[in-house]
């Protein structure tokens, strides 16, 4: 049932990021809830002020047990990707990196052309990119071809909870592939997940949809179920759909 | 002299090192990152590397996000 990223097999098909949690504790707690081995953090500018004992978010998520995936969230611009890539790699001592280069603040939509440059130059500097991008078809093929470990598109904008909005384009991205594909940003609830499981995704990484609910850890174990229904719906393959009733039990069988 | 340290402008005496500033601070250095104007200085250069006037200093880490 598991699934192979980048020389690794993973028991678990969710992903999930670290943001938005009221502490490291909660972060912590929905980790275990989900079951998610991989999760994403991403890099910037420590509070100089802070007490000398204050505790990091690594301190909490024990590197030896779960895969940290470290994120260019923030970042506009290939320059500045490549930038944060260098910082997380001499930080967590890993190639791994997922990369997200965005359009602009208020869509935080992938920026095709800066992300395709990022990810070339990356590729050349020896990362293993897992990469966030648009539900473009042909671009999703060419992030595979330049070398991307996992190509990631939105099911829909990030932070909106708006599921995937163009399920066709999804299904044509996977059908083409031969890296994962791992639906990343805009699932809102359980069923969100199962369905991106059930058009044949790999895996499925969100943050806000468990971090924003009302009960997190409740919702965090919610996904975890969700994402294991949709992957075995997807292998058990779905019946035909009917544009007709059809009876469940034999017609002749039934009492005149 | 002047230094930026995160984006914050600090004063410093001369010939200060990256250590010294580290110990200024109070800072833990455990799970950072060291950057001086876009290079990033590897935990082996931290004792003897010299910051200069308008140095700009980030310390960087991992935090929440998705």
């Amino acid at each position: 049932m598991g699934f192979f990223l980048n020389n690794n097999t993973y028991e678990s098909r969710l992903i999930i990021g670290s943001g938005k949690y009221k502490n490291f504790q909660e972060t912590k707690d929905v980790l275990v809830a989900s079951g998610a081995e991989i999760i994403t953090v991403a890099i910037k500018r420590t509070n100089i002020g802070q007490d000398f004992n204050q505790k990091n978010l690594l301190d909490f998520i024990d590197p030896n047990e779960y895969k940290i995936l470290p994120n260019t969230a923030g970042c506009f611009s290939s320059e500045d990707a490549i930038r944060i890539s260098l910082i997380a790699r001499e930080l967590l001592g890993d190639n791994l990196i997922k990369l997200e280069v965005l359009q602009d603040q208020e869509t935080l939509l992938p920026n095709e052309s800066e992300t395709l440059i990022a990810a070339k130059e990356l590729v050349n500097l020896g990362f293993s990119i897992m990469v966030y991008t648009t539900d473009n078809v042909s671009l999703a093929k060419e992030l595979e071809t330049i070398g991307c470990v996992s190509v990631m598109p939105l099911a829909s904008p990030i932070g909106s909870g708006k599921g995937i909005i163009d399920s066709s384009n999804i299904k044509k991205i996977i059908h083409n592939a031969n890296v994962p594909i791992i639906v990343d940003a805009g699932i809102g609830t359980a069923s969100d997940a199962t369905i991106a499981m059930e058009l044949g995704c790999d895996a499925v990484l969100l943050n806000s949809a468990i971090a924003m609910s009302k009960k997190p850890i409740l919702m965090a174990e919610a996904m975890k179920h969700a994402v294991i229904s949709g992957r075995k719906a997807y292998e058990a393959k779905r019946m035909r759909i009917s544009e007709i009733a059809i009876p469940s039990s034999n017609k002749k069988d039934v009492l005149s | 002299m002047n230094i930026f340290i995160n984006g914050e402008k600090f004063r410093v005496h001369e010939n200060i090192n990256l250590i010294n500033i580290l110990k200024d601070n109070n800072l833990n250095t455990k799970n950072i990152v060291i950057e001086i104007n876009k290079v990033i200085i590897t935990r082996d250069h931290w004792e003897n590397m010299k910051i200069n006037e308008n140095d700009s200093i980030e310390i960087i880490t991992a935090v929440g996000g998705g």
